[in-house]
């Protein structure tokens, strides 16, 4: 066990080192120039040129490269070209809503996939199942922008029951914040639940007609307990691993739906540091975001060991 | 508690339902993150709106968009010869530190505007010295008379603000000090600034007119909120949780107007989307393509497709709107011609070769990539070959600089209040138009301080622009915004202001 997380661990140093070599590069091809974008439409050619020697940008690429490697190592990952402010501290600004957000929508998906899921499999072919996948397949159709649209007019903006946008102000408690995340994190977890659904059903199905199961229901079990003490606990090694995956997705791909809804969270920040072209804020994020990533992938890959002890690595 | 009370309170006093929106915070949407609070630093519009409430100037514009004076006592005393400006200052301003302002606070801040400022470096070569005679007057000397000064001087964009000397370091500021009826409060980036009641404020005694006279201090707290999409700004205003929004989809105009919570507000005449075109290289070097192009373009498909409905725009030649003082119709006829046959006789005469003519514009401002497309097919039809670069906003800032890469670039700009400040017509700009007649107009009217001879040099300028097509303004396009209902004390402007907005 220790061997695999000491591979695992520099596995994921390799996928994290390649990832921000492969932004640095891309940030640095695409055209844009922080600089002239910074000084506003007005300003000078000159006035650019300043500006961008006076962030280091007219430095050769490689000694640009070099230093971001350095820094990155010392866990400094620069400072933001637009805030002025370390990435680091950019960053943890925008961690806390999208945690939450993220949270909030894989606790939403979860409780209301996995129970339709398996009640889905149990009662396979029914009307029932026939709705509940209609009922997916729907919800990862519709884009969540739309979605996000559709509930913030009805639920905020005419019922006004949360808030339209953003996450409170200076004074705002805890609880008040948390009020600002429920409607986006009920458009994520609408549509997030689509996938951990099918997979729900999927492996629910597999279990179902597995000898265990019948040998329980012979041995006269009930049926609840059939499904959730026994078919459940050998379904749920496909299900938590999409739960993790959607998980970090959630946490690096909710742009959209922070968008919609201003929630100031990473996903919002990287859209705007790309349309900025802040480069230390672009790496920064794709750093922060590809460590979870694997981190994420890690932890599930040790679940299976608690969870099914016939796993062994 | 207190807020609900006092809103509860309010609405009980007004005998009407005060949306949230109205409490003694003011929540402003804006359409997005500021990228400095630093006026000094950007020309963005946005830039202005805020920092206005916090740092001044020594002058400003009242509702005529007259020059007015702010942190100085009077108008400066000009001398005979248009070059020495004498400023005295208002003797009672405290800054948000604590300080008093003095002469060496304003000799150090137009020192820093002329050196980091792009409108401050504009005018920086005619600067000769700027001195402090005593602790509460400032004398400026120039090289030679330029008119715009004082327009300079007052403007919130590129500011000449005013800081206490001990902030300023090297050029860098170590902290935002003003002496706004605001002070800087808290600024998360991407969530907002808030700005609290600056309790050592003292107004000016003259009554309040636009951003001159006696500013106010209505709301408690003003907040700003960055909202980059335009339609999360139009929710939260419907919703009550904005009090103003700024710029929303001309779209949005008919919900806004039903809504029981808002109210659109639709500033007529903001601005004039402007086809830059390229005078150092390429094809419109040659006078006979630039008058083609002129004569190609059909204003009014452009405006009605950028804007949809002509509540939002107006085809209008003149560089002006009706009511400005700079209006003239000189040479207007040469706009909005549509005429593809003149223009393919101009491309002929000019032994157009069918080198493609390259638009660089950007989806960012959507009306921009709309009229360029209607564009594209006039041209087309006229006998241009056309390249469309569509990029975003980051990319065409990067490659208008570079004459080699483009043709025309699509911008826009808000009517300014001096026509000088429209960098444009110089031949250093980006553009770099020049022939020797505009050049001698143009300087001639920047030294010019009499208003009717300026005003007449103006039409001689604009004469020349539609003439030799130095760059070419499509039209004049209304902004929309949104204010709650009930809310008072906020002037429509490309800049609005906000330290009178409250409920009545």
């Amino acid at each position: 066990m220790v061997q695999y997380i000491a591979r695992r661990l520099v596995g994921m140093v390799t996928v994290i080192f390649l990832v921000l070599t492969i932004a640095f590069v891309i940030v640095r091809l695409a055209p844009g120039d922080p600089a002239a974008l910074l000084l506003g439409p007005e300003a000078s050619v000159q006035d650019a040129i300043d500006l961008r020697q006076k962030l280091g940008l007219d430095r050769p690429i490689l000694v640009q490269y070099a230093s971001f490697v350095l820094n990155a190592l010392r866990g400094d990952l620069g400072t933001s070209i637009f805030f002025n402010q370390p990435v680091t501290q950019v960053l943890a600004d925008r961690a806390e809503p999208t945690v939450f957000l993220a949270l909030f929508s894989i606790i939403f998906a979860v409780v209301i996939a996995t129970p339709i899921g398996i009640f889905a499999a149990y009662r396979r072919g029914s009307f029932l199942d026939q709705a509940a996948i209609s009922a997916a397949m729907l919800a990862a159709s519709i884009p969540s922008f739309w979605m996000g649209l559709i509930l913030q007019r009805h639920f905020a903006t005419t019922l006004g029951w949360f808030p339209a946008s953003g996450y409170g102000g200076p004074d705002a408690t805890f609880l008040e914040r948390m009020h600002y995340l429920l409607l986006p994190s009920l458009v994520l977890g609408i549509v997030n639940s689509a996938l951990i659904l099918r997979f729900t059903r999927a492996s629910m199905l597999d279990v179902l007609g597995e000898d265990y199961v019948r040998t329980a229901r012979s041995k006269g079990m009930g049926e609840l307990r059939v499904v959730l003490r026994h078919a459940l606990k050998n379904a749920a090694i496909p299900i938590i691993t999409v739960v993790g995956l959607t998980f970090a997705l959630l946490v690096s791909g909710a742009v959209v739906t922070e968008r919609v809804f201003n929630i100031p969270g990473m996903g919002n920040l990287v859209v705007n540091a790309v349309l900025r072209r802040d480069y230390p804020v672009i790496q920064g994020t794709l750093i922060v975001v590809a460590t979870l990533y694997v981190i994420i992938n890690l932890v599930v890959d040790l679940l299976y060991a608690v969870i099914d002890r016939r796993v062994k690595y | 508690m207190n807020k609900l009370r006092n809103l509860a309170l309010a609405a009980l006093l007004s005998g009407t339902a005060l949306s949230p929106a109205l409490a003694e915070t003011l929540e402003v949407a804006i359409i997005g993150e500021p990228q400095t609070l630093d006026p000094m630093m950007s020309t963005q519009d946005v830039v202005s709106i805020v920092t206005q409430h916090f740092v001044e100037t020594m002058y400003t514009f009242d509702s005529q968009w007259q020059v007015a004076p702010l942190l100085a006592e009077a108008l400066p005393e000009i001398s005979e010869d248009g070059t020495l400006y004498r400023i005295s200052l208002r003797h009672d301003i405290t800054f948000h530190d604590g300080s008093t302002l003095d002469s060496a606070d304003v000799v150090d801040s137009l020192n820093r505007w002329l050196s980091v400022a792009t409108r401050g470096k504009g005018v920086a070569e005619q600067v000769e010295s700027i001195t402090a005679p005593d602790a509460h007057t400032v004398e400026i000397k120039l090289s030679q008379p330029y008119s715009p000064l004082l327009s300079l001087l007052a403007f919130s964009n590129s500011a000449a603000a005013i800081y206490p000397q001990e902030v300023m370091k090297d050029g860098d500021l170590t902290a935002i000090v003003g002496t706004g009826p605001y002070k800087l409060v808290e600024h998360k980036p991407d969530q907002y600034i808030s700005l609290a009641r600056f309790e050592g404020f003292v107004p000016r005694s003259e009554p309040s007119s636009g951003n001159a006279g006696g500013r106010k201090q209505v709301p408690d707290e003003i907040r700003f909120v960055p909202v980059p999409d335009p339609s999360t700004r139009v929710e939260g205003l419907l919703s009550g949780q904005f009090a103003y929004a700024d710029a929303l989809p001309v779209e949005a105009f008919d919900r806004v107007s039903a809504s029981d919570k808002a109210e659109p507000v639709l500033l007529q005449d903001f601005g004039w989307p402007v086809w830059a075109i390229n005078h150092k290289a390429g094809l419109l070097t040659d006078a006979n393509i630039r008058k083609a192009l002129q004569a190609a373009l059909p204003m009014d498909d452009m405006m009605f497709a950028a804007f949809g409905d002509d509540k939002f725009f107006k085809v209008d030649g003149a560089m002006y709107p009706e009511g400005w003082p700079w209006r003239n119709e000189t040479e207007v006829g040469l706009y909005n011609q549509n005429d593809p046959e003149t223009a393919a006789e101009l491309l002929k005469a000019a032994n157009y070769d069918g080198t493609p003519l390259r638009i660089l514009t950007s989806r960012q401002y959507e009306f921009h990539f709309k009229m360029a497309e209607i564009a594209k097919m006039a041209l087309e039809q006229a006998g241009f070959k056309v390249e469309m670069n569509v990029v975003d906003w980051a990319t065409l800032g990067q490659q208008r600089n570079d004459p080699a890469l483009w043709d025309v670039y699509i911008t826009h700009s808000p009517f300014l209040p001096e026509p000088a400040l429209t960098d444009l017509y110089a031949p250093t700009s980006r553009l770099g138009w020049s022939n020797p007649e505009k050049d001698e107009i143009l300087q001639q009217f920047t030294a010019e301080t009499d208003m009717a001879k300026r005003q007449d040099l103006f039409g001689k300028l604009q004469g020349q622009l539609l003439s030799d097509v130095g760059f070419i303004k499509i039209g004049n396009f209304a902004s929309l915004h949104g204010k709650a209902k009930g809310l008072h004390g906020v002037d429509p402007s490309p800049w609005p202001a906000f330290w009178g907005a409250g409920a009545q």
